[in-house]
């Protein structure tokens, strides 16, 4: 299985942005980029080829879900797996974001502490099966 | 890295996202103060920007430790997610409604800044998780109606004898009868407590005893027979004080360096500003930052302050917002001659700060009261009748999404027609102005009160069970018969009775409302005074 290392987190607020800059890179030992958006979140994909994409839901402009579709269209990001972040817990709704591709959703608010735990879980799951 | 690094990054890092939570949590109050405000046509831009607020706290909050916040701002969007779905436009009401929630967030956030927010329990205990507010009363032996009413209302009140200190006390408001204490012992103890504000009470009502007490520093004057809710009133008024929410202004100034200026005066004295430097982008100021009050500058290229006072003036939904000038115009006719298009006052530059927060402080007031009293019941302040049914329905609706209980109260105040017929109309009001407080004084602050009609009262207990809101108003119940009522010089006791209904039980909202008023009616066949429950069908 491959290590998790690059994490590319696109998150709009600056707050949430630096929060699980720490809770990523200290706490979980990560490699973290960080995007405002999902234009960016694009061309940093592209350019960058991080091993997993953190992926806000409610953005302005391009919002999560447009993001993934286009990261899916782009050759160089095809294959490059995507976690939700949603304050959203409907049941449905993460039902709905997993049948869009997403390896999972994490739900918001998150635990600083708990968030590196919680994609690594990710991680292997989706590995193992 | 060390544990306690990643702790002290994290602790910055809250620090720095509790003061913009604070800042996003006034502006969304202010939103829907304005909502609430509006007598016709609400924006459904607005709606939307208010719900995005709301789920941007609700995703982010209880990250940086504000669990509570997180799930109140959730619960508040999901609401608002339900009222834009919905056919019906929400009215003033529910919005004063969700208005007051989050003022009390913002409030429940000063509050609990520095510590992490712990888990609410799961009981059904007082609004405040404040230690009560202190009240010393000295009239000489003549304290025990007052106190005992004042008890009842969930302070802190003690009797204070001209001997007795209490220094380790320290009450928060100091209630003298002049009538009862002469003036050179009661001037004595209150020079002991100089953190406790000062109310008279006196037989004299004229102008020179009122002088005297302004002069003695009187923060309340209340003539005899005391008037128990106006005083309750006035006391709630008093210590909330500090904490009501900053008034807020909108500069308009096309130097921005004295746009500045102006905005660190203002914030100096606790009120919050926005500068905007070009014209053109009042109305989106407006909108965003729904100000109190705006200050315009009258010279500005492109567009004269007058013309904007009239531009703003076009659009009935700010109309209760003051507009003042501030100019270097000293000329009176002039200034006259921009009053008579539009606007409402004229500050001269340069101006002294004190007297820049003098008259903006005294104008947002204003303006604050008005809106707030737009929504609601004249005589009590609560929720206005056609509203809560409404409210009623939005409580249930998310009852079955999420499977929570939630209790509707019917409450009628026992013989109130005898008590119209005995003591006349102004006690009829007086009385239901007592409910009234006591109601929202030892509701939760999720609660929702509204009166429904002459002497009937509804209110919605959200995330509570039946159980809960059986034992909450029984308790409410027996405070408020053993207040004592004044009319004239007689006293005298009142009771209620109440019908409780859970969500669970009943559907859709009317059947509740109605089940309700059935367990309400058995309690008053069963002898009134007392809580009935209705049981499931």
């Amino acid at each position: 299985m491959k290590p998790l290392q690059r994490i590319l987190h696109v998150e709009d607020d600056i707050s949430i942005q630096e929060v699980a800059k720490v809770a990523l890179e200290i706490v979980g030992g990560f490699e973290v980029r960080s995007c405002d958006d999902g234009q960016s979140a694009l061309s940093c994909a592209d350019e960058w080829q991080p091993d997993l994409v953190l992926l806000d839901v409610m953005m302005p402009g391009i919002d999560g879900p447009t993001t993934l579709t286009r990261l899916r269209e782009q050759a160089s990001t095809q294959s490059i797996p995507v976690i939700f972040m949603t304050a959203k817990v409907q049941p449905s709704e993460i039902e709905h974001y997993r049948a869009l591709g997403a390896l999972d959703v994490v739900i918001k608010p998150f635990d600083p502490m708990m968030l590196s735990t919680q994609l690594r879980e990710i991680w292997e799951r989706s590995h193992a099966g | 890295m060390q544990d306690s690094d990643i702790q002290a990054r994290l602790a910055a890092l809250k620090a720095q996202y509790s003061q913009r939570l604070g800042e996003d949590l006034q502006t969304l109050t202010a939103q829907a103060r304005e909502l609430s405000a509006r007598q016709s046509g609400l924006d459904p831009a607005m709606l939307e920007v208010l719900k995005q607020g709301l789920h941007r706290i609700a995703g982010s909050a209880g990250t940086f430790g504000y669990p509570e916040l997180s799930r109140d701002a959730r619960e508040m969007e999901m609401w608002l997610q339900t009222v834009i779905e919905s056919a019906a436009a929400p009215t003033p009401p529910m919005l004063s409604a969700l208005h007051d929630r989050l003022r009390d967030s913002y409030r429940l956030l000063a509050t609990t800044a520095a510590a992490a927010v712990a888990e609410p329990q799961a009981g059904y205990d007082l609004a405040s998780g404040d230690r009560p507010i202190r009240i010393a009363v000295m009239a000489d032996g003549e304290t025990d109606a007052l106190i005992h009413s004042l008890t009842g209302f969930g302070y802190d009140c003690r009797a204070l004898s001209a001997e007795r200190s209490c220094r380790e006390w320290q009450p928060d408001v100091a209630i003298v009868d002049t009538a009862r204490v002469d003036s050179v012992t009661w001037r004595d103890r209150i020079a002991d407590m100089p953190q406790a504000m000062l109310i008279l009470l006196s037989d004299d009502t004229g102008f020179d005893a009122r002088l005297q007490a302004v002069r003695d520093g009187a923060h309340g004057f209340f003539a005899h027979p005391v008037d128990v809710p106006s005083l309750e009133r006035h006391l709630r008024q008093l210590v909330n004080l500090p904490q009501q929410d900053p008034y807020r202004v909108l500069i308009v100034d096309d130097d921005l360096e004295l746009a500045e200026h102006f905005r660190l005066t203002l914030k100096g004295a606790g009120i919050e500003s926005r500068v905007i430097t070009a014209p053109r982008d009042v109305l989106r100021g407006l909108r965003d930052f729904v100000p109190d009050l705006v200050l315009i500058d009258i010279n500005m290229p492109g567009c004269s302050g007058p013309e904007l006072a009239r531009l703003i003036r076009f659009d009935d939904d700010w109309l209760r917002i003051p507009l003042v000038y501030l100019s270097a115009e000293s000329d009176v006719h002039r200034q006259a001659q921009a009053l008579a298009q539009a606007g409402d006052d004229f500050l001269v530059k340069p101006i002294a700060d004190v007297a820049l927060v003098a008259a903006v402080t005294a104008r947002a007031q204003r303006s604050r009261q008005l809106s707030l009293a737009l929504a609601r019941d004249g005589l009590t302040g609560l929720i206005k009748h056609p509203a809560i049914k409404e409210l009623i329905e939005i409580e249930q609706a998310r009852s079955e999404r999420t499977g929570s209980e939630a209790c509707v109260v019917m409450i009628d105040i026992d013989r109130f027609k005898s008590i119209n017929d005995t003591y006349g109309h102004g006690t009829g009001d007086y009385v239901i102005r007592l409910l009234a407080n006591l109601l929202r004084q030892r509701l939760r602050r999720v609660d929702h009160v509204g009166r429904y009609g002459g002497e009937e009262f509804v209110a919605v207990l959200p995330s509570c069970s039946l159980e809960h809101a059986r034992e909450a108003i029984e308790r409410i119940r027996v405070s408020f018969s053993q207040l004592e009522c004044v009319a004239a010089r007689e006293t005298f006791n009142v009771t209620f009775s109440a019908g409780v209904a859970s969500t669970l039980d009943w559907q859709p909202a009317e059947a509740l409302l109605e089940a309700a008023d059935r367990a309400m009616y058995d309690a008053k066949q069963g002898g009134r005074n007392q809580t009935r429950v209705a049981v499931a069908p």
